[in-house]
């Protein structure tokens, strides 16, 4: 346990204990989410040349994987959605409260949520509308605001956002993690201020609930209730630094991490581990859905269905396959079960394999959009320029012939690389958790399973892009 | 699904480009319906209007992807081609057409059209 602690950096470490440097993260965010709301609804509705598209469907994607894979849940950290705490919290003065169904203390909503998402996203084509991206925004504030007004504060993030935890799922791949410096101290603790909140009054130091809300100064606890020595993973961790703050012992660190052993040692949740599952079958479809054959399964399902309805193809296209990944996944794994020795239900096979899809998953979505941040990253320049001479800022023309970031022939060989790491980062969760039993084949038939699926997203990602909005040709024309 | 097809309309009505007139054109392709590859982009404009200048940039409508630019050269009166505009991807695109006047007056017509 004496891996480096990031807090103990000297500015950085005093940057993050300060009160308000959050608010300092998501100042930037939100700044950049009114241009966007902007853009979205003055400007000229046309995607690659809209300031709330390029932001939100180019860079904010982009960036996102790209700080989960080299730090962390950053932006959750920097989350401006967050910032509606200050109307909520006056508001809830007249509101009543409720508490978040205990039924629904689980990942199951988020689930249902993130897969009527991906449905929009196809069926509206958020990503070539700048006024949908717009009202995507408002309608996400929205949300923050009602949640975060009717129910305790970190209901939103933990059980509904569906972009926290797909922050959350993929930054089990990240190098850092929140623990606790030295885990005897907390033992003795006698607050558990990191997670209880801690208020220091005249009469003496008090956790959140024990102290009045209008007496003395309070350090509010871990919203998404994580008690920092039992930490063992990134999930539901918005690196916000309430713990560190709250913590009178300074006893918390930001340590650096191989997120293998995350993988290996962490006893997922079964809602956890589907939803890993769930996103990674979702990144495969978000990226077919971008490719000819895509459309020509479409064409070939509406001739046999008989029906040219969009939203039901789309319905029985992402049934089929997010019901035929979950299911092959729970045949799969329990089979692997069963090699090695183990008779117990499939959903705890599921839940023991089930944790090589993180690092499977993150390559998934890091690989399809690393394709489309390096080709198109550069345009940032021009759209915001265009946008701020809207708002009548002098920003001079805005010059559209701006370059990929790396030679368009280097992309599908990155592809290539990024998938391959997260197999074998896969295949190492597989192997260790197979030697953990003492039965090495088990983990081997889950790789062949991983395998197959790494081939096929390969082979996608090989296919020429087509981007289109609508799932079917107009008869005739093709 | 029509209703928000409608309000799209009226947000594309009220958000049309600021600068640049709108320009009175008839656009063709040869062939008709383009496909990946190259394709001849011919405008027609008013014959009574003296253009200097006729441009045409294709933009997919998905971010990120980097426009292709084209300068039409005239080929007669109120005539304006483009011989071998690059459609490189499938999909949906949005061409932009801008005339120049004399006096250096824009004009700006929007196309959009589904590659195959
Ligand atoms: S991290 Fe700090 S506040 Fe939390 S239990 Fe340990 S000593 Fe107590
Ligand atoms: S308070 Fe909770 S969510 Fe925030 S950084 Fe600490 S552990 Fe993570
Ligand atoms: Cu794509």
């Amino acid at each position: 346990m004496s891996a480096p602690d990031l807090l103990r950096i000297p500015l950085l470490g005093r940057f993050l204990r300060w009160r308000y440097s959050r608010f300092v993260l998501q100042l930037p965010l939100l700044l950049i989410a009114l241009l966007a709301l902007y853009d979205g609804f003055f400007g000229r509705q046309l995607a690659p040349k809209n300031f709330a598209t390029v932001s939100v469907w180019l860079h904010y994607r982009g960036f996102l994987v790209l700080a989960i894979a080299v730090f962390g849940n950053l932006f959750c950290a920097a989350c401006p959605m967050l910032l509606v705490r200050g109307p909520t919290r006056f508001v809830k003065r007249f509101l009543p409260q409720f508490r978040w169904p205990r039924r629904l203390r689980n990942k199951y909503f988020v689930i249902v949520l993130t897969i009527f998402y991906l449905f929009a996203y196809e069926y509206w084509d958020l990503w070539a509308s700048p006024w949908l991206t717009a009202w995507l925004i408002i309608g996400y504030f929205g949300a923050a605001f009602l949640v975060d007004a009717l129910f305790p504060e970190g209901t939103f993030c933990k059980y509904v956002c569906p972009l926290g935890n797909f922050n959350f799922t993929l930054s089990t791949v990240s190098p850092t993690q929140i623990t606790a410096r030295d885990p005897q101290v907390c033992l003795s603790c006698e607050g558990k201020y990191c997670v209880n909140g801690r208020v220091e009054t005249e009469g003496g130091r008090k956790t959140a609930r024990e102290a009045d809300p209008s007496e003395g100064v309070h350090y509010p606890g871990c919203e998404t209730r994580l008690y920092v020595p039992q930490i063992q993973t990134n999930m539901d961790c918005t690196l916000c630094m309430n713990c560190l703050r709250a913590c009178p012992y300074d006893n918390v660190a930001l340590k650096l991490r191989f997120p293998g052993l995350e993988w290996l040692k962490a006893r997922y949740r079964l809602d956890v581990v589907w939803l890993g599952v769930l996103l990674f079958f979702a990144g495969f479809m978000n990226a077919l859905g971008m490719v000819p054959a895509y459309y020509q399964i479409a064409e070939d399902l509406s001739r046999l269905l008989g029906t040219r309805n969009e939203a039901i193809l789309l319905i029985v296209i992402y049934a089929l396959w997010i019901g035929l990944g979950g299911g092959i996944t729970l045949l799969v794994t329990t089979l692997a079960d069963r090699l090695s020795g183990v008779r117990q239900s499939p959903w705890k096979a599921v839940r023991y394999w089930g944790a090589g899809f993180f690092p499977l998953a993150f390559a998934m979505w890091a690989g399809h959009y690393a394709f489309h941040f390096l080709t198109g990253w550069a345009t940032i320049v021009p759209v915001t320029q265009q946008a701020l001479s809207n708002l009548g800022l002098p920003m001079g023309d805005p010059d559209w012939t701006l370059a990929a970031l790396v030679p368009e022939n280097w992309l599908y060989p990155l592809q290539v690389v990024i998938l391959y790491i997260g197999l074998l980062a896969a295949s190492y969760v597989l192997f260790g958790r197979a030697r953990q039993r003492d039965h090495f084949l088990a983990g081997g038939v889950v790789f062949v399973y991983f395998f197959l699926l790494v081939a096929l997203a390969l082979w996608v990602l090989a296919q020429p892009m087509e981007m289109r909005g609508t799932l079917l040709l107009p008869p005739g024309s093709r | 699904m029509r209703k928000w097809a409608w309000l799209l309309v009226l947000a594309l009505a009220a958000c049309q480009p600021k600068h640049g007139e709108p320009l009175k054109a008839q656009v063709r392709f040869v062939p008709e319906h383009p496909s990946v590859g190259k394709a001849e982009v011919c405008i027609e404009v008013d014959p009574r209007v003296e253009f200097t200048r006729v441009t045409v940039v294709g933009d997919m409508t998905h971010p990120g992807m980097i426009p292709v630019k084209a300068e039409a050269h005239p080929a007669g009166p109120g005539l304006w081609r483009v011989d071998a505009f690059d459609f490189n991807m499938r999909g949906d695109w949005v061409l932009t057409i801008t005339a120049y006047d004399k006096s250096g007056k824009k004009y700006t017509k929007e196309v959009r059209l589904t590659v195959p």
